[in-house]
């Protein structure tokens, strides 16, 4: 028996193991090779600075990417072979990570190995999280000419180039909005009349109709709600970053409180169907595509989706989130950078890195791309026209607010991390029955000072 | 010691080099270092960690998100170990001269070896409140009534994904329980026969203590199978509504991933080691010392 047990034991850890070798090591030999890795870049960095030209730069790089269409441009345009016409010496290898959520897994990994990809991509609340092993792009042409980059700084260094500049919008039928008598809201309270009058009218013949689609059951399709909401409540794209500066963020009168209430009550009213935590947002997509859903609340990445989802998109309209109160309030609409192109203090040939960097903004690469997809161009040297289906967003609110959002710093990702606080997963219990907001609130509060408390945060 | 068994002995001390080598590289020394990662608030990605004492198993026994999953985990075990005695009586049947058996053998294993990923796709479509299959047999067979919130209802969506579960693995199970069985040596069989046996003893005293090492087997590999099911709720629901359908595994993943707490992940994961072993023996001592009364192995 007792043989067995260790025999046992074993199996067990041969089945543990598997988490185990995902990790990595973490100690201080570890520390030594990282630093000194990081080291031995930024001073090949400075050896290369000087008099090195376009000229002799040579080597392999390394580019990973999640984006489906950025991939789809890649590869229908040889972007290595055009890379390659200027720098007949590069090597680059595309390697393409199935989607966002794994690309942050692998480079965690990655990153505690020292096997960083010499070009990586983040995202607004990425950036802080891999600060250490970015380097400064400050000095080059492409960070210059973006009208985001120096937004997004981090101690004055400019560690990622946005790639786009993300809106979120309502994508709606306008056809759908005429026949049930609605129109476009411009408030919070027309929103939820809009969305109670289209589920009325349209629920009565069809009972799987939602009048705003969300795939709740992946969670993530929340966030214009529960992520931007809370920044647009008083315009304050710093928002995560000054809760980490409070014990009781959530308490009433908070603008987290307000815009969760504001989200927990659209979500419990049945404007959003029969079952939204059973659907994802690829089957909501399909259905909004073929109209049945009235609403839908996506990025400008959604638009190719919705697009690919129909053949007649003539009535297709959009419009900002109205988060506001009332009218006399100002019209606020979040813009983010997105797809932080950096180079990491991984790469063994920083150089060519930084000027494989400086290439994809110019106009040898970056304005075919930016014309290739939906989302709106973040370079000043490159401006684009809006889709028109797009466009009709900023034509119904052409006073409106811009709110830079920031994804949350060291602070506000610690306090996350020790409170598994998840916005986007706290967004998908709201729909389930007897969720009390206030007691999470509560619950949070408590969590949040504690946090604060053991991390030493001020 | 003579020079055959001398040879013999080199022979198999060679033949374990790269074996235990490869035990030792892969799985015991990530093991320890699993164990040293438990006592560190590591967070994945800096290159400096704290040693934190017992710090995260306080915290891990102190999370009530990782109860409801250890919850959720206890209905996949409690399915399947239910599930044991049916599938072992499919193979009986099976393995007798039941007509077309070769036919039913490869449909019960089938589902095991189409990709896991896949068939969590299929049934998170199966089970879809819009246009899902399952709810339009409902409405075929004139029972639309019964129609549910399979996968968002906190109440039952452990119970769909551990059916899809079952689905996916008792073939599996069938399969080796025959495989047991068929390696029965048939002259005992046969003089039990002859002896007047019939074929409820012949199940009880010649089968069953003759394939106990098989079920000893299927026993662990449901406690092992049930605490890290991972890719079934991971693809269906994401663990969701909430943690309503989490597991321990998910939930591991996502405090490693989601989270930056690697310690804390590799406690669970230590905990999940330790968990294995403690229901297994518990297990065993239950089945042999309660309900086979220290029967034959």
């Amino acid at each position: 028996m007792k043989k067995r047990t260790v025999a046992l034991t074993i199996c067990a850890a041969a089945a543990a193991a598997a988490l185990a070798g995902c990790s990595g090591g973490s100690g201080s030999a570890n520390t030594q090779t990282t630093a000194g890795a990081a080291q031995e870049a930024a001073g090949d960095t400075a050896a290369k600075e000087e008099g090195s030209t376009s000229a002799d730069l040579s080597g392999d790089l390394v580019f990973a990417i999640w984006d489906n269409n950025l991939m789809e441009y890649i590869d229908e345009n040889d972007m290595v072979g055009k890379f390659q016409e200027k720098y007949p010496d590069a090597n680059i290898e595309v390697e393409k990570i199935k989607d966002d959520s794994e690309y942050w897994n692998a480079m965690k990994m990655r990153a505690s190995a020292n096997q960083l990809p010499d070009v990586m991509f983040n995202k607004p609340f990425t950036l802080s999280r891999f600060q250490d092993y970015l380097l400064d792009l400050s000095d080059l042409e492409a960070a210059k000419n973006n009208e985001l980059a120096a937004g997004y700084a981090l101690n004055g260094k400019i560690l990622g180039v946005p790639m786009t500049a993300g809106y979120e919008y309502v994508y709606y039928w306008k056809d759908m909005f005429q026949e049930a008598g609605v129109e476009v809201p411009t408030t919070w309270s027309q929103l939820e009349e809009a969305a109670k009058t289209l589920q009325d009218y349209y629920g009565a013949e069809n009972p799987d109709f939602m009048a705003i689609a969300l795939g709740a059951k992946d969670e993530w399709p929340d966030y214009p709600f529960m992520e931007f909401m809370p920044a647009l409540e008083s315009g304050n794209g710093q928002n995560w970053n000054d809760m980490a500066k409070t014990d009781a963020p959530f308490a009433d009168g908070t603008d987290i409180n307000k815009a969760y209430n504001k989200a927990y009550n659209l979500f419990t009213s049945g404007v959003f169907g029969k079952d939204p935590l059973g659907l994802g947002n690829d089957q909501v997509t399909a259905l909004f595509a073929q109209k049945g859903a009235a609403m839908l609340a996506l990025g400008d990445w959604g638009l190719q989706n919705i697009q690919n989802g129909t053949d007649d998109y003539s009535q297709l309209g959009t419009f900002y989130l109205p988060a506001r109160d009332s009218e006399s309030d100002p019209f606020r609409v979040i813009v983010q950078g997105d797809s932080f192109m950096g180079v990491t203090t991984h790469s063994k040939n920083p150089e060519l890195a930084k000027a494989f960097v400086e290439w994809f903004y110019s106009e040898d690469w970056y304005p075919g791309y930016i014309n290739y997809v939906t989302s709106a161009s973040s370079m000043t040297n490159f401006p684009k026209e809006k889709d028109p289906i797009l466009a009709e967003a900023d034509a119904a609110q052409p006073d409106m607010e811009l709110v830079m959002y920031d994804g949350g710093g060291d602070d506000f990702q610690a306090i996350q991390n020790e409170t598994a606080f998840d916005y986007k997963k706290l967004g998908a219990e709201m729909f389930t029955e007897g969720f009390d907001l206030q007691a999470r609130f509560d619950e949070l509060n408590t969590k949040w000072a504690a946090a604060r408390a053991k991390l030493g945060i001020q | 010691m003579n020079s055959l068994a001398k040879k013999r002995r080199r022979f198999i001390l060679v033949s374990l080099i790269i074996p235990v080598f490869l035990l030792v590289a892969f799985v015991v020394f990530p093991a320890f270092d699993l164990i040293r990662m438990s006592f560190t608030n590591w967070d994945g990605y800096s290159p400096e960690s704290d040693f934190i004492g017992l710090g995260n198993y306080i915290s891990m026994f102190q999370n009530a998100d990782l109860w409801q999953s250890l919850k959720n985990n206890a209905v996949y075990f409690v399915v399947h170990l239910c599930m044991i005695p049916i599938e072992l009586a499919f193979a009986v049947l099976l393995v007798s001269k039941l007509r077309a058996a070769k036919f039913y053998k490869s449909m019960v294993f089938m589902p095991y070896i189409i990709n896991g990923v896949a068939i969590a796709y299929a049934f998170s479509y199966f089970f879809s409140p819009i246009n899902g299959a399952f709810d339009a047999i409902l409405d075929l067979l004139h029972l639309g009534m019964l129609s549910q919130n399979w996968l968002s209802d906190p109440k039952i969506v452990n119970f769909v994904l551990a059916f899809v579960s079952l689905w996916r693995f008792s073939g599996y199970h069938v399969i080796l329980f025959m495989a047991a069985l068929q390696s029965l040596p048939q002259d005992v069989q046969e003089a039990a026969r002859v002896d007047g046996a019939n074929s409820w003893q012949m199940f009880k005293y010649i089968q069953i203590p003759a394939i106990m090492l098989m079920v000893d087997f299927i026993l662990f590999d449901n406690i092992r199978g049930a605490l890290q099911v991972f890719d079934i709720p991971f693809v269906i629901t994401g663990g969701g509504p909430g943690y309503a359908s989490s597991t321990f595994t998910l939930y591991t993943i996502k405090t490693a991933f989601t989270f930056s707490n690697f310690g804390l992940a590799s406690t669970m994961a230590v905990a999940i080691m330790a968990m294995i072993v403690i229901i297994y023996v518990v297990q065993n001592k239950i089945i042999h010392g309660i309900v086979l009364k220290g029967g034959d192995k």
